[in-house]
């Protein structure tokens, strides 16, 4: 702000001007009665003393105009000029011929001022103040009315003047109600205008927030270039595809954007499959059966991990793995959904081989423990040529470890067979109690001679499930040689057959070495051996549970177990219960 | 076709020669007559055209010809419709045994065997000659 800026602001004020502004017109005017009176000779100084007081009142009224305008906490005293005002005036007035003198009318400039006042009783004031004023040469004894126009003059005066009081009030009132209205809507709209400037600085802070959250998903997606980021909404149309996805696919955003549709990259036939699981009946009125097929899991609300085969534009197809999202508004509806896709086909290539290798070397195993086999089972059943006792304890030893081989070889093969999902079972309603027995009394004589006590627990009832005996048994066989494997000289294994919830349940419980709880979740991994195991040199490599965790999730079962280290471990499989059994 | 002393008559045909041998000792102790032992399926499929033998011994994988392959033109050949197929494979899943009773065999025996299972077998085969296919799996899927 300018410094004239400022001090206009701080003396004129439109609707409340400075003490100083006020007294102006009057001081001007009291000045220039002066003048006139010294300028024309007929109009004498009758009393010097009044007039020069009058003008002593004038300098003073002046002064503390000056004083109250510039001292802010003084300017609720200004109120008092007008009234010093009319008595300087009323004195000039006495000293210029009294109630003939010329300048009694400039009373009406305080009055102005003083009637300017909100509150009326200050129409009275002015009134009073006028009366004083004039009625000066009187009070003071300088006159005494001579005639009823003198007295007229000493009451009539004061009366109109408070009458000119009384308007110059009412419409300083009405003025004053007006300027204050219109200081409630200029305040109004500066409120409004500082809304306005807010929303807009909020507005534009939105703005940059959601162009760099755009920058962000931009650069993310860009930066996805081995994954393919595809956005379509509830039609299937097309709205987002990332440089993943023309990688993969090999068009660009152009070309598809708006223009073609998710399930066109898929494989007709995979979709009809997927149609016919979801029961889709033939000729449902659906959008794009096609689309639906793809995100039907998603749009109920659970992302979906499915393999897809998608076709690129070349007509070439690659196997994925397509995570189905659901993309919703602030409401929570449904809007499209995100489609990001692994391309597979190397790892699945990968694991092909790798089952393939696994499988391969256990076919060709079999064959050379073919030869050592029969050839030792010759050897032995030579009637010709008996061995001797100690010959046949050698073939004995040779014997067992051929058949341990023999049982590692399976064991591949079967873990290869899992892996590339080859793996069948030939279920028949089969009785579980006497599978569980066999595996016992098997084990038994192994028990022995580990020297640890064995014991089994079947309700006489039979329960029946729905399995293939020769891998429940294998599972059977499989936890109780382990149980017996990690049990100490002296400990004990128990084996209980029970039914829980219309499940069959069976509990292999052991007193052994135990299994250390962070491990417990890699169990039933491939190739996993617990570190008590690898401690104690316990032989094995890692396959038996995760065969056995197989066969019994082939089952639709499932495989627990419970462990504390030095105290002992429990197996529990649950199977589904074939019928309702009386125990 | 049997010998000149009634005994029926067997080729036998596998590339790892100490199984050729153990199973030929099997036949033996089936009291069986020996043709012919081979290391691949050409020269087998050549001896069985040859003799005519009451069961042919094959094993899956050989060079020339695979056992099923032999297996399978012995099927399509109309004057080898008496003899029978034994396939004796490594591979144990349902999917290989599938492939051998696919293939035309009678019976299907996996490895690693007995000597004298093998020889059991053989004997149960000849015996079951009318009554269907003998295996030491489960029966094989229907087609």
């Amino acid at each position: 702000m300018n410094p004239f800026s400022a001090l206009f602001r701080r003396f004129v004020f439109i609707d409340n001007p400075s003490p100083v502004v006020k007294q102006l017109p009057t001081s001007l005017a009291f000045l220039g009665a002066l003048i006139i009176v010294l300028a024309l000779p007929d109009l004498a100084i009758t009393d010097p003393t009044a007039a020069i007081s009058g003008i002593v009142g004038m300098v003073l009224a002046t002064l503390l105009a000056v004083t109250f305008s510039i001292s802010a906490p003084l300017t609720r005293l200004a109120l008092l000029i007008p009234f010093i005002d009319l008595f300087a005036i009323g004195l000039l007035r006495m000293g210029t011929g009294g109630s003939l003198s010329l300048f009694g009318s400039l009373v009406i400039l305080p009055v102005v001022w003083i009637a300017n006042q909100p509150e009326r009783r200050y129409i009275a004031l002015a009134g009073i103040g006028t009366a004083l004023a004039l009625s000066l040469p009187f009070t003071l004894g300088a006159m005494v009315p001579q005639s009823s126009a003198d007295w007229l003059r000493f009451t009539i005066t004061p009366i109109v003047f408070s009458v000119a009081a009384a308007i110059i009030n009412e419409m300083s009132r009405q003025a004053a109600g007006r300027v204050k209205a219109i200081h409630e809507l200029a305040e109004e709209r500066d409120v409004m205008l500082r809304g306005a400037v807010d929303y807009a600085e909020r507005l534009s802070e939105n703005e940059d927030r959601l162009r760099a959250a755009d920058r962000l998903t931009r650069s993310v997606l860009d930066a996805v270039t081995e994954q393919s980021v595809i956005g379509a909404d509830v039609t299937g149309l097309i709205d987002v595809w990332n440089p993943g996805a023309e990688k993969m696919l090999g068009l660009s955003a152009t070309q598809v954007l708006g223009r073609r549709y998710v399930h066109e990259f898929h494989v007709d036939q995979e979709l009809l499959a997927r149609s016919a699981e979801l029961n889709y009946p033939p000729g449902e009125t659906v959008l794009n059966p096609g689309f639906s097929a793809l995100v039907e899991t998603a749009r109920l609300g659970t992302a979906e991990v499915r393999q897809w085969t998608y076709v690129r534009a070349d007509s070439t197809t690659l196997t994925v793995e397509v995570a189905v999202t659901r993309r919703v508004d602030e409401q929570g509806s449904t809007v499209g959904y995100i489609f990001v896709a692994t391309d597979v086909t190397q790892a699945l290539e990968v694991s092909r081989l790798k089952d393939e290798f696994v499988g391969l070397i256990s076919h060709e195993l079999r064959t050379p423990l073919s030869s050592i086999l029969g050839y030792l089972e010759l050897m032995r059943d030579d009637e010709e040529n008996p061995l001797s006792d100690e010959q046949v304890q050698y073939l004995g030893v040779a014997e067992r470890n051929a058949h341990r081989l023999l049982r590692l070889v399976g064991d591949l093969l079967f873990t290869a067979q899992v892996g590339s999902s080859t793996f069948s079972l030939d279920t028949t309603v089969l009785e579980i109690g006497p599978i569980v027995r066999a595996s016992v009394e098997s084990a038994k004589l192994t028990a022995a001679a580990a020297g640890v006590d064995i014991n089994v627990t079947i309700p006489d009832k039979a329960i029946s499930v729905l399995g293939d005996a020769q891998r429940l048994g294998q599972a059977c066989d499989n936890l109780i040689s382990n149980a017996i494997k990690f049990t100490p000289r002296g400990g004990k294994v128990s084996v209980n057959v029970g039914i829980v919830d219309s499940r069959v349940v069976i509990t292999i419980t052991d007193t052994g070495m135990g299994i250390p709880e962070d491990e417990l979740d890699q169990l039933f991994a491939r190739f996993f051996r617990a570190s008590t195991a690898t401690r104690a040199a316990v032989p094995g490599v890692g396959l038996g549970l995760s065969i056995t965790k197989a066969i019994i999730v082939a089952h639709h079962g499932e495989l627990d177990v419970e462990s504390e280290v030095g105290v002992g471990t429990a197996f529990i499989v649950r199977l589904p219960l074939n019928a309702p059994v009386a125990v | 076709m049997t010998d000149a002393t009634g005994q029926l008559t067997v080729v036998v045909a596998d590339d790892d020669e100490d199984i050729r041998s153990l199973i030929v000792i099997a036949v033996r102790k089936a009291k069986l007559t020996l043709l012919a032992d081979l290391p691949e399926g050409i020269s087998a499929l050549a001896a069985v055209r040859e003799h005519k033998p009451d069961i042919v011994l094959l094993d899956v994988n050989m060079p020339g010809l695979t056992g099923l392959e032999v297996a399978s033109a012995i099927r399509a050949d109309p004057e080898l419709a008496p003899s029978m197929v034994f396939i004796l494979s490594a591979s144990v899943d349902d999917t290989a045994v599938a492939a051998g009773f696919a293939a035309g065999a009678d019976a299907y025996m996996t490895k690693p065997f007995s000597p004298n299972t093998l020889a059991a077998q053989l004997t149960a085969l000849i015996a079951s000659t009318a009554s269907g296919p003998t295996t030491d799996l489960p029966a094989p899927p229907a087609p």
